[in-house]
């Protein structure tokens, strides 16, 4: 394949403009057609048959020992009869760069069934046995198949295909092309594709399929044959209107698309839909239809699994296809197919950024999950992702873990929210475009699954797909598959205690998707809408005034409580946003609860803990009261044997008081799932609440 | 001003357009809505715009004309359609369970008798696919006819919230219901304005549109026009509509738009 260097000097603007189609890309067609005619462009170049060859197909035996099986056939006489030189009937060789056009291989992608071009390709590691047989069969069963027969009837070339089918009736030919080939492999299995070589005059070379214009007619009428006849229709074809150029023209309705979307049979609940009638649904002219077969490679390099199922991925630029948006799309590409460890969101990322044509990328992104060949579904799709959305996501999860006041503190106290090197949600993380774009950014904080069963209406899906295309993911499921992750955690023997790192890093989560400029929660529940806004946690380290007050001896815990709930929308309170206020009760009682916790742990000693007497499964609305109570009495009790004069934690124990009261618990509204995350969020608040150890440390160190 | 213009969107159709000065106006709303795309059959994925030919559709059901008999009224030079999204445009899945209709499943009932119809064997097992469905979809749509008669008739049924079949959004079972607004007069918008707010879908893709921050826009492309022969129906065109998936408006510059009431939209 070109290089994209290669691509820009091979074409000029004017050449490359008349191969590009007129109108805009609007259609997964219409993106399959452009990735098909580049793909031409780059690997076989112009001319009548390159659109029809498969020059990847066989990619993977490049230049691998015994790759390529030649049948050398001398009819230069009258008598046509296996070669006698000193290379001999069979000759076993490498398939090197240099012969792929020669050998000119034009795959049938089925399982069954002889590959279009006299070039077969075998499966992988056949016996010789096996390969001896399909080498027979270039002689036996390709020059006799209707199509290639009728090509040999018309043109000039076709002796040459009867010369072929006439050596096939010759059981002694048979038998020695037979033992040519198991003797050449001595035993051993091979990959490899079979081709004939043909010497045509006395004095001639041996050609090879690729110089015989009759082998390369027949290819291409067995081709077109299967875009019409496919699934038992006898000729699937009429003249309609081309769905990709919008021209009248031929169509056909058979014809194969790189991602099996349709396909003929199936009658289902459309009425019309007869496989004989397929071409007047999906109306797509010949030419079109085997552009957009040659998108398979380009199409398949951009696509992924992930969950069970399929993501594709496929870059285009909006508008009218112009050479410039061409060659960027063709190097975009390329590099596609030469790099397997980025996704393509990521590679899209590497290549354009800075560069002002982003805005110009929009994506195909659909979620594919094949069943069976023929029946697949699909989870999510559209024809508007944009690389804004995934990248933004990126960036913005490392600006809240590192820079804002909600995971970062220097103030002589922790921050509210704890972070880990051992949790990559936690920490700053410059490829983190790679787990947005795979999906492994929601698998680390929604609900688990069996990844291998992916289902339609797996959330994580719909996640993923949502970023990728911008549209918006409601706040409701979050809130679900957070609290189901975390009641696993609580119950999971493994993990120790309270799973607040985790908590942690859904916090974060929602806070990056919450960013005004992706704003990619939804909700249509007023009560959870200052759940989808944007917190204001400062993300300068310079002091505050609250903070140099905090050190001339406020309450430094208190102003730390008070700042992160006047900067986190969902909690402040907001007479618009009556249940802002049943949040922070929730909220402000996870972190009692955590403090205490914390305490129990720390200076009591003790294993079990109010953290574990209140899993965040066992708070529900009517729960509420009774555990703050008790809550509240533990610290009494607390401060007693201290003999403290302030109540132990009275900074939360007072806006606890003040919160739970009004109103009553009784009358909250808030939503279990709701309720149950804050108060999820307010136990990691509680329990990570404490002095800044390091940084004392650090300070002390300075003083001495 | 030039009206001809008003097809260049579109990808075959004549270049005369007689220029239309009055439509009449209906929403159209439901509960769910499909409507297949032509790329896939084994993968049921909808249009988010209700596609011209589905209203040509629907609005011959209210009139009581049958399949293949419609598509000269609503024609290239007979009609003009406005496509306007009023909520936003949502998609769920939908997992149903079907029969196979492949040939081998289907049996004929009353085989020998004048009525034969095929049905698949109902004591099949079920398969699931997932259908993409339109949630609470609906559309405001301004129509123009060039046969003065059926435009009258088709004014009058909806007025009186009659229909001769039952209309729906794509599929049978998804029911439509529809609301009548009246006949406006189409007032033309000079073309030469740089900047136009316009409520409804905008044909052409994006070529026409000015890209903000502060709007959504999205682009796709389903059939415009259809024509019969004796095997059936083929479609003669298709249509690039760039629009609003949060059922906003878009900012154009130069497109052929027209008011219609207090909404400006583009037709087709």
């Amino acid at each position: 394949m070109l290089s994209p260097e290669e691509f820009r000097e091979e074409y000029d603007d004017e050449e490359l403009a008349a191969e590009l189609p007129d109108s805009p890309i609007s259609s997964l067609r219409s993106i399959q057609y452009l990735y098909g005619k580049l793909y031409t462009l780059g690997t076989l170049g112009g001319g009548q048959y390159a659109p029809y060859l498969t020059p990847d197909a066989a990619d993977d035996i490049i230049d691998t020992e015994d790759s390529l099986i030649v049948v050398r056939v001398d009819v230069s006489d009258d008598e046509p009869s296996l070669a006698d030189d000193d290379r001999g009937p069979v000759w076993v060789t490498r398939y090197s760069d240099d012969l792929v056009q020669s050998v000119s291989h034009c795959k049938y992608p089925a399982a069954r069934g002889i590959d279009h071009s006299v070039t077969h390709q075998a499966g992988q590691n056949s016996n010789p046995e096996k390969l001896a047989r399909y080498a027979k069969e270039r002689l036996t069963k390709w020059p006799v198949d209707d199509e290639v027969q009728d090509v040999a009837d018309e043109h000039v070339d076709g002796w040459i295909i009867d010369a072929l089918a006439a050596l096939g009736e010759n059981e002694e030919t048979l038998e020695s092309v037979e033992s040519g080939v198991t003797d050449a492999l001595g035993g051993e299995s091979t990959t490899a594709l079979l081709t004939v070589q043909v010497k045509t005059e006395p004095d001639g070379d041996y050609r090879w399929p690729g110089e015989i214009d009759g082998f390369m007619e027949a290819m291409r009428r067995r081709k077109l044959s299967k875009l019409v006849t496919k699934n038992k229709a006898d000729d699937s074809s009429g003249d309609a209107t081309d769905l990709v150029t919008g021209d009248g023209a031929r169509t056909v309705g058979t014809a194969e698309d790189p991602q099996n979307y349709f396909l003929g049979k199936q009658l289902e609940k459309f009425p019309g839909l007869d496989i004989e009638e397929a071409w007047r649904s999906h109306p797509i002219s010949e030419d079109a239809a085997i552009t957009v077969m040659n998108a398979d490679t380009f199409v398949d390099e951009c696509s992924y699994r992930t969950f069970g199922a399929k993501v594709y991925y496929l870059p285009y630029f909006q508008r009218v296809p112009t050479p410039d948006s061409a060659r960027e799309l063709y190097g975009l590409l390329y590099h596609a197919t030469k790099d397997e460890d980025m996704t393509p969101v990521e590679r899209a990322y590497q290549e354009l950024r800075n560069r002002e044509s982003e805005y110009e990328l929009r994506f195909y992104v659909s979620a594919v999950m094949p069943h069976q060949m023929s029946r697949y579904d699909v989870f999510g799709e559209t024809m508007n992702g944009r690389l804004l959305y995934p990248k933004t996501l990126a960036v913005e999860h490392n600006n809240v873990v590192d820079k804002t006041a909600a995971f970062q503190s220097d103030s002589g106290r922790t921050a509210p929210m704890p972070t880990h090197d051992g949790w990559d949600l936690l920490t700053e993380d410059n490829n983190r475009l790679h787990p947005v774009s795979t999906g492994w950014y929601f698998r680390e904080t929604f609900a688990e699954r069996d990844d291998d069963e992916a289902a339609a209406d797996d959330p994580r899906i719909e996640a993923l797909i949502a970023v990728l295309s911008g549209d918006s993911i409601a706040v409701e499921t979050l809130l679900e598959e957070y609290v189901d992750r975390i009641d696993t955690d609580e119950n999971d023997e493994t993990v120790e205690s309270f799973p607040s790192f985790r908590v942690a890093s859904q916090f974060a989560q929602l806070c990056a998707l919450a960013t005004d400029e992706l704003d990619l929660l939804s909700t249509d529940d007023p009560g959870k809408e200052s759940i989808t806004r944007e917190p204001n946690y400062e993300e300068d380290s310079m002091e505050t005034a609250a903070q140099i007050l905090a050190t001339d001896g406020g309450n430094a815990a208190a102003e730390k409580l008070e700042t992160f709930i006047e900067d986190t929308p969902a909690l402040a309170h907001d007479p618009d946003a009556s249940l802002n206020d049943q949040r922070r009760g929730a909220f402000l009682l996870g972190v009692l609860i955590g403090e205490v916790g914390g305490y129990q742990n720390y200076s009591e000693e003790r294993s079990t803990t109010l953290i574990d007497q209140y899993p965040v499964k066992s708070i529900t609305r009517t729960r509420i009261k009774k555990v703050t109570q008790e809550a509240i009495g533990k610290t009494i009790t607390y401060t007693r044997n201290e003999d403290r004069t302030i109540t132990l934690f009275e900074h939360v124990v007072e806006r606890l008081r003040e919160t739970i009261l009004r109103p009553d618990p009784d009358e909250w509204e808030i939503e279990t799932d709701d309720l149950r995350f804050y108060y999820a969020l307010g136990v990691t608040y509680g329990m990570n609440d404490h002095p800044d150890w390091e940084q004392t440390e650090t300070d002390t160190e300075e003083e001495s | 001003m030039t009206r001809q213009s008003l097809d260049k969107s579109v990808s075959e159709g004549s270049t005369e357009r007689i220029v239309p000065e009055r439509c009449l106006s209906l929403t159209v709303r439901g509960p769910w809505g499909h409507f297949r795309r032509v790329e896939g059959n084994i993968v049921k994925q909808t249009y988010r715009i209700i596609p011209r030919t589905t209203i040509a559709g629907l609005l011959a059901a209210v009139l009581g004309i049958g399949r293949d008999e419609y598509y000269d009224l609503f024609g290239p030079d007979a009609s003009a359609v406005a496509i306007e999204p009023v909520r936003e445009l949502r998609t769920v899945n939908m997992p149903m369970n079907t029969l196979s209709t492949a040939a081998g499943d289907l049996t004929s009932l009353n085989g020998r008798g004048k009525i034969s119809i095929k049905l698949p064997d109902p004591t099949n097992l079920r398969q699931q696919h997932n259908y993409e469905v339109l949630v609470e979809p609906a559309y405001r749509i301004d129509v123009w006819l060039s046969d003065a008669d059926r435009f009258e008739e088709l004014a009058s049924m909806l007025d009186a919230g009659k229909s001769h079949y039952v209309p729906s959004l794509g599929l049978s079972e998804h029911l439509a219901d529809i609301e009548f607004h009246g006949v406006f007069d189409i007032e033309p918008i000079d073309e030469g304005a740089e900047r136009v707010e316009i409520d409804s879908a905008v044909p052409g893709g994006f070529d026409d549109v000015i890209m903000d921050a502060g709007h959504r826009c999205q682009i796709e492309e389903s059939p415009a026009f259809m024509t019969a022969d004796q095997g059936g129906r083929t479609t003669t065109a298709f249509t690039t509509y760039a629009y609003n998936p949060d059922a906003g408006p878009l900012t154009v510059s130069g497109a052929d738009a027209a008011r219609v009431g207090d909404r400006t939209v583009v037709f087709v």
